[in-house]
């Protein structure tokens, strides 16, 4: 029997992309150590920043006096950006080791391989993301938006670990380091400083207050907030989706262009 | 005989480096064909263009009959590609690997269950199937390596220095699987090493590259037959290597030897070795070794670059 021609279609690279997303998984399991820069920062900044800034939410303009209510979803996302980086790291990792080879090797699209690793990260966004959650329920969390909060929390944090692990591609195909996602992680740090992540988009004063207004992160701190601060709100879920598919779809094919010009 | 693996002036540039510079080869189906060469003589990027991992700068080449830049994904479901770093996930088990590998190719489930035992078995890792490849030692890493590059019965399986590092033991199980898949299975194998005596053992047809040309090509035979000549080898004191040379050359043309020896191809044949120890010693030269080689594919190397190569016996 030959079976050497029997890999073709969509069907096979759905299949594709998933096999890589669950030998990342496999790869936390088979060394946890992996999850520490992504969960234990996260729930680092939750833990400190409530207990440094903890009278802070009594100021009117919070829409909450819980801290916790304010900060987890900033923690989240910022574990999101680990997470997402963390899935670009594996890529770089498998550049500078040569697995990466066996999967330029598949045939067929090597779009699969992209959307593989993304999906990892989207996963993988999910630790930090129930961790910091976790650790905020024990100090006191509410959740005044139910279901739909944290839904929306989940898929703004999940959308955040796409983004960065497409920009942490885009650097890894070009640079092929794993050093070279440094740069990432202080992208993403900076970017999620200069939203609304610490204090309402009002208690900032000029060049901050304008960058926080273009910042397409603050469209997406108020997505995965607005369930802990307050009722949902379509006004505030719709930016934050549109952020977000706006900079997955820039993101992706910035990750592709550089993907195809490593390998073409 | 059709063949499967042809490449025509074919060019690759890193920057100013020029990597490969014009190969032309062909290999035929069925065939193992060694590519021999020095550490950086361009053998793995020339891999790397004929297995769609990089785009040749110039020149074109066919594998299986498609081209390499406009019908890539159509060559990757022909090929079986084994890389000179086993590309290989550390923290990852032998099953699982064959299990991802599998999946990357397209086979489906069903048929992996009963071909992925099979394709252990047949490297000798049943056992160790479950265990991180971390724990493997390089050996074993390159077996799995090779059982990955088969788990869609590849038409044409490139193999790039499959045996590097690798102790005697294992080198020699190597070649058996090498072997035994070629006469089973009539796999093509196209195989680069840096190990003369690899090329020689395995290869129906061997080419020399060198600086990124081919220098060589034809069966080992073929190529010897070419250099002609033994080569009488005498070891000396550093201070009659000078005689030792003026002597000794009035036997045959000289070849690369190192520091403190002195090579010849000896022209009329190992007859003339006791006239050339007779001519040593009226010279006052006292040999302290003497060593007589029928041709080898390093002197075919040596004939061709005026070097030997790395690894073999003598260097200049």
């Amino acid at each position: 029997m030959n079976i050497a021609t029997v890999a073709t279609g969509a069907g096979h690279g759905w299949n594709v992309s998933l096999a890589i997303c669950v030998r990342g998984l496999q790869r936390l399991r088979a060394r946890p150590v992996l999850l520490i820069p992504t969960v234990v920062m996260p729930v680092f900044f939750v833990v400190s920043f409530t207990g440094a800034f903890s009278s802070l939410t009594r100021i009117e303009g919070y829409g909450t006096s819980n801290v916790f209510n304010w900060m987890a979803p900033y923690a989240a996302l910022q574990g999101a950006v680990f997470a997402g980086v963390g899935g670009a790291m594996s890529a770089a990792d498998d550049l500078e080791n040569g697995f990466f080879d066996r999967l330029l090797l598949i045939p067929g699209s090597r779009l699969p391989i992209l959307v593989g690793t993304i999906g990892y990260s989207a996963v993988r966004s999910i630790i930090p993301t129930t961790g910091v959650l976790g650790v905020a329920a024990l100090g006191g969390l509410e959740l005044p938006g139910g279901i739909p909060g944290l839904v929306s929390l989940y898929v703004a944090t999940a959308g955040m670990a796409v983004v960065f692990c497409l920009m942490g591609l885009t650097v890894a195909y070009r640079l092929r380091s794993l050093r070279s996602m440094m740069i990432v992680q202080v992208i993403g740090f900076s970017s999620m400083f200069l939203s609304i992540g610490q204090v309402p988009i009002d208690f900032l004063d000029g060049w901050l207050h304008d960058a926080a207004r273009l910042n397409p992160l603050t469209n997406v701190m108020r997505l995965s907030r607005q369930g802990f601060v307050g009722e949902m709100s379509w006004d505030l879920t719709w930016p934050g989706l549109v952020a977000l598919v706006a900079m997955t779809v820039v993101g992706g094919l910035s990750a592709l262009r550089a993907l195809m010009r490593l390998a073409p | 005989m059709t063949v499967v693996i042809e490449a025509s002036g074919l060019v690759r540039h890193f920057g100013a480096v020029v990597a490969v510079d014009g190969v032309d080869l062909s290999v035929d189906e069925g065939e193992v064909f060694g590519f021999l060469g020095p550490n950086g003589a361009g053998k793995s990027t020339v891999v790397r263009m004929l297995t769609t991992l990089l785009h040749p700068t110039s020149g074109s080449a066919r594998v299986g009959g498609c081209d390499v830049r406009t019908q890539a994904g159509d060559i990757r479901r022909l090929i079986g590609v084994a890389l000179q770093d086993a590309a290989i996930d550390p923290l990852m088990t032998g099953n699982e690997l064959i299990r991802l590998q599998a999946v990357l190719h397209g086979i489906p489930r069903s048929v992996i269950r009963m071909r992925g035992p099979e394709l252990l078995e047949r490297v000798g890792l049943t056992a160790a199937a479950d265990r991180r490849v971390g724990t493997y030692s390089g050996g074993m890493r390159r077996r799995l390596d090779l059982a990955l590059s088969l788990v869609h019965e590849p038409q044409i399986l490139f193999l790039d220095e499959p045996t590097t590092g690798l102790d005697p033991t294992s080198r020699q199980a190597l070649w058996e699987e090498v072997r035994r898949l070629n006469a089973e299975l009539g796999t093509t194998v196209f195989l680069t090493t840096q190990y003369l005596e690899e090329a020689d053992q395995l290869a129906g047809r061997v080419a020399i590259i060198d600086a990124g040309r081919l220098v060589r090509e034809g069966t080992p035979t073929e190529l010897k037959a070419t250099v002609g000549a033994p080569t009488l080898r005498v070891e000396i004191d550093q201070e009659h290597v000078a005689t030792t040379r003026d002597v000794m050359t009035g036997f045959g043309e000289e070849r690369p030897s190192r520091g403190g020896r002195v090579a010849i191809g000896l022209t009329e044949g190992a007859t003339r070795v006791a006239a050339v120890v007779r001519a040593l010693d009226t010279a006052g030269v006292t040999v302290i070794h003497l060593e007589l080689d029928a041709p080898s594919l390093d002197d075919v190397f040596a004939h061709a670059t005026g070097r030997r190569l790395e690894g073999s016996g003598d260097e200049q």
